[in-house]
């Protein structure tokens, strides 16, 4: 018998300029559920590539069952029963479920004896059983194209069982989910727990980890730090170990002082390419210095509310002022000038040109102006240098600097660069559409405080947020958003947490 | 030592001299699409000793044939030199074409009309300034300028298709083309028609863009004016999309559209704009082919060169230095394939078969760059390792 089902011993990975994973052991007890928590860049992914052979590690030796192991490649880590759920699925969109799962594996008969084909049947069947047995609630029939990403996770979970995994590697499996999603989760996570297996998850998301987890290996820079058994620990000894660094979970404000309307919004409506409308009748104003949080559930418009404002969406209905202007029908850069900074959902989509150099894009919205850009000859001395001093000033990684393409950038560091732009340009409205995600708590902690100054500064800002927890802890003003109408609006202090999720959800009584 | 890790040895100093050579990232731009050139000539050779002739002599001949290298006699009145000015003149028209993909290419958009663009181009121009009896001063700049806009223009309203209607810009232009080829067939049939060659008429000297037959040195040679002006246009187009702000909105756009219009670029706008200047160069192509390498218009056909356009510019990855290399290479190819047939006896598709090999290699360059990193980092780690040890 074997004490540990996965042993990781000495692991070191070295990437060009950097060393990802540096002398790692970790050990992994049959049927626990076992975190490993870092920041972004912390070597977490790494860690689990190699384990799931996609990387070969320089040194180290990995013990699988108590036997010594080289995982060459995902298919032979499949073959030793481990199963990935990475971050991006891996799904053929027109394929139903079943499909999807049996991809690779599929279930041969032979009619009459001779012609081979595919047992789709009993494989729905299969499928259907395992969804029930760990309350996955999915249909084996039903497309990917139709579900939702939180119903697409969970095939790629059932895919790893339908496999016979028994060591399960969760790749931040709540980065894309709602709060109830994020719920759901973890209570199918403890499920399979439950029935047997062995679960690593990987996050920076504390309260998941608290919740869910046995035990706990945190990384920082590549080093393994500390391994904690989650029932003794407290949140804030692990948020401290993984930044190394004092943390406050909770952002220090001051009262709020609230000045003139800057925003005002009447009646608003927008309709989607479809000519349904998803923000319907919508009106509120924000004044200088407050923090205008909208919460709630992903898909109810919020989006859309925000495109609308920055006017990147042409609205149906109604007026949009600021500060006292009717800016409803001008377009982007307009809007830009007369003082809008807009943090989009989408920071790959629409927030950066991923081909373009870092410089460039934190110029984006300025490139056209003096000093940038002369007789229409850009200056790329000065926009350089601008790019220089916000590198330093909110402290964004990248390997070459402002040369560097932004699509070689972290997420948490694009993210990063467009707050920054954003803050640079100085606005009297800032739109912050989840400002925080995908980031961890050092830098969540940052772009938090960064926002409360801005207030202080006097700035108005719209925080569209689906992070509860985000904007109980930062919001001045809630309103709470659901099916494209605005339910409520009421100062923070007058909102328990429990009363907006019950909004969030619909309920109105 | 046993024998295998001898060849292992020998493999490395081998992977190590391929990487000294083309492992300096500055530079890849340059060294990577000149070996895969270089491959691209020695798997033709391959072809060519296939066919039991001598490849060396074969590509010895294609660039004499083009004017590189000297023949080893020539006709009265030519000479070397002959053979590389006409090699120019012939090189102008799909420079041009190629900057017009290029342009296109950069700000996100197909631009797969340029042929038509330079048939109606060329149209215009023939009727407007190539029959009149305007003195040479006059006419030589009108015809560019009627060149340009007539192109601008066909390619501004592609663009224009795109923006207001959201119609492809490879459907429209593909559409255009049939147009433009047929409606002009029927005029050139109905009123411009030399009844001997059965093309339009010839233009007249005066605004012809080449200069045939000059007299220098007791030679002839045939002098493209198209040609400086081509190499001064990539000059100011690599600028133009290196440091001016409306090269930086339309590789904004090129790259990310939603980003763009986010950044508060006006993207449709941008597009009709990308358009009408790819439309531009395609005009100045049309004009120097139909009024500087030839004098006339064949009825019903389209100038491949518009096409070909396509695979040069991507060639010269679509950057203006790097068309302006890529157009001389085919052109050499081209030119030469005809001497290389009558010399050497390779047939000259042959020399199609050379250029397709260019193309399909170029098209790895990606991969290529991948891999010699993969390599080179291998290489690194090994030595350190043995550093090491």
């Amino acid at each position: 018998m074997y004490e540990y089902i996965v042993e990781m011993r000495n692991i070191t990975k070295r990437f060009p300029g950097i060393v990802a994973n540096d002398n790692i052991t970790i050990q992994i007890k049959k049927g626990e559920i076992y975190a490993i928590l870092g920041e972004n860049g912390a070597g977490k992914s790494t860690l689990m590539s190699i384990l799931f052979g996609m990387y070969e590690p320089d040194e180290g030796e990995i013990w699988i069952r108590g036997e010594k192991v080289k995982i060459l490649s995902p298919n032979h880590a499949a073959k030793l029963n481990i199963g990935m759920v990475h971050q991006h699925f891996k799904l053929v969109s027109n394929y139903t479920v079943t499909e999807n799962i049996i991809l690779g594996v599929e279930p041969i008969k032979k009619l009459f004896g001779i012609i081979p084909y595919v047992d789709i049947k009993g494989a729905n069947e299969k499928v259907a059983e395992l969804s029930k047995k760990y309350g996955l609630k999915v249909d084996p029939t039903q497309k990917i194209e139709d579900m939702d990403v939180s119903l697409q996770q969970r095939v790629e979970i059932l895919k790893m069982l339908y496999r016979e995994a028994e060591i399960l590697i969760f790749d931040e499996p709540t980065a894309l989910l709602t709060p109830q999603e994020t719920d759901y989760l973890l209570k199918i996570i403890e499920e399979l727990r439950n029935g047997g297996k062995t679960i690593i998850l990987i996050s920076h998301k504390l309260e998941e980890i608290k919740r869910v987890a046995d035990r706990c290996a945190i990384l920082r820079k590549g080093k393994l730090i500390d391994v904690l058994d989650v029932k003794t620990a407290s949140t804030k000894t692990m948020a401290n170990l993984m930044v190394g660094r004092e943390v406050s979970l909770e952002i220090e404000k001051k009262p709020a002082k609230f000045g003139d309307v800057v925003l005002e919004v009447e009646n608003l409506s927008v309709r989607n390419q479809d000519n349904v409308e998803v923000v319907k009748n919508v009106s509120f104003k924000i004044h200088s210095g407050e923090i205008f949080a909208i919460a709630g559930v992903a898909g109810n418009g919020q989006v859309e509310l925000a495109d609308a404002i920055a006017g990147l969406t042409e609205i149906s209905n109604g007026t949009i002022k600021l500060n006292g202007e009717d800016i409803s029908h001008y377009t982007v850069r307009e809007r830009t000038i007369k003082g809008i900074s807009y943090i989009p959902e989408d920071r790959q989509t629409y927030g950066l040109i991923l081909d373009f150099t870092l410089a460039e894009n934190l110029a984006l919205k300025d490139y056209y102006k003096e000093p940038f850009c002369q007789k229409g000859k850009l200056n790329k001395d000065v926009i350089n240098e601008y790019g220089r001093k916000l590198i330093e000033k909110y402290d964004i990684r990248s390997s070459l600097g402002v040369n560097t393409k932004v699509r070689q950038m972290s997420g948490g560091n694009q993210q990063k660069a467009i707050v920054a732009r954003e803050i640079e340009l100085d606005s009297p409205l800032m739109i912050f559409v989840q400002p925080t995600r995908g980031l961890d708590v050092g830098a969540i902690e940052n772009i938090q405080k960064m926002i409360v100054e801005e207030r202080d500064k006097g700035k108005a800002i719209l925080l569209v947020s689906l992070e509860l927890d985000e904007i109980m802890n930062i919001a001045d003003t809630i309103a709470i958003i659901y099916n494209g109408e605005i339910l409520k609006v009421a100062p923070k202090e007058e909102l328990t947490v429990e009363e907006v999720g019950e909004y969030m959800m619909g309920v109105t009584a | 030592m046993s024998e295998k890790t001898i060849n292992k040895k020998k493999e490395n100093t081998f992977i190590r001299i391929i990487l000294k050579l083309v492992g300096n990232e500055k530079w890849q731009h340059i060294t990577i699409p000149i070996l895969l050139i270089l491959l691209s000539f020695i798997a033709a050779s391959i072809i060519i000793l296939i066919l039991g002739k001598n490849p060396l002599m074969a590509i010895y001949n294609l660039f004499q044939g083009a004017g590189i290298f000297p023949k080893p006699s020539y006709a009265a009145h030519k000479s070397m030199l002959t053979d590389f000015l006409s090699l120019l003149n012939y090189m102008t028209p799909m420079i041009f074409a190629s900057l017009a993909v290029a342009i296109a290419l950069k700000g996100g958009l197909f631009n797969i009309g340029v042929s038509g663009q330079m048939l109606l181009a060329g149209f215009i121009a023939t009727i407007t300034i190539g029959y009149s009896n305007l003195n040479w001063g006059l006419a030589k700049p009108l015809v560019l300028i009627v060149g340009m806009v007539a192109g601008g223009i066909l390619g501004g309203l592609i663009g224009f298709l795109k923006y207001k209607f959201n119609i492809n810009e490879v459907v429209s232009s593909i559409m255009f083309n049939y147009i433009v080829e047929y409606v002009l067939s029927f005029f050139i049939h109905s009123y411009y028609i030399d009844p001997v060659s059965r093309q339009s008429r010839y233009i007249s000297d005066a605004s012809r863009l080449t200069l045939v037959n000059v007299e220098l040195f007791g030679l002839k040679m045939d002098i493209s004016i198209g040609f400086i002006i081509a190499i001064i246009l990539a000059v100011v187009l690599k600028r133009f999309f290196d440091k001016s702000r409306v090269g930086f909105e339309i590789k904004a756009v090129g790259a990310n559209p939603k980003g763009a219009k986010y950044a508060g670029i006006n993207v449709g706008k941008t597009i009709i704009l990308t358009m009408t200047l790819s439309g531009v160069f395609a005009g100045l192509a049309g004009v120097t082919y139909y009024l500087g390498y030839f004098a006339s218009i064949q009825p019903k056909t389209l100038a491949s060169v518009g096409f070909d356009g396509v695979a040069v510019a991507l060639l010269g990855n679509t950057n203006p230095y790097g068309i302006i290399a890529s157009s001389f290479l085919i052109s050499i190819i081209d030119r030469g394939s005809n001497y290389m047939n009558s010399m050497a006896g390779v047939r000259k598709e042959i020399a199609s078969v050379i250029t397709g090999m260019i193309l399909l290699f170029s098209a790895c360059n990606a991969y290529i760059q991948h891999k010699i990193r993969m390599k080179k980092d291998k290489l690194e780690h090994v030595a350190g390792k043995e550093h090491e040890e």
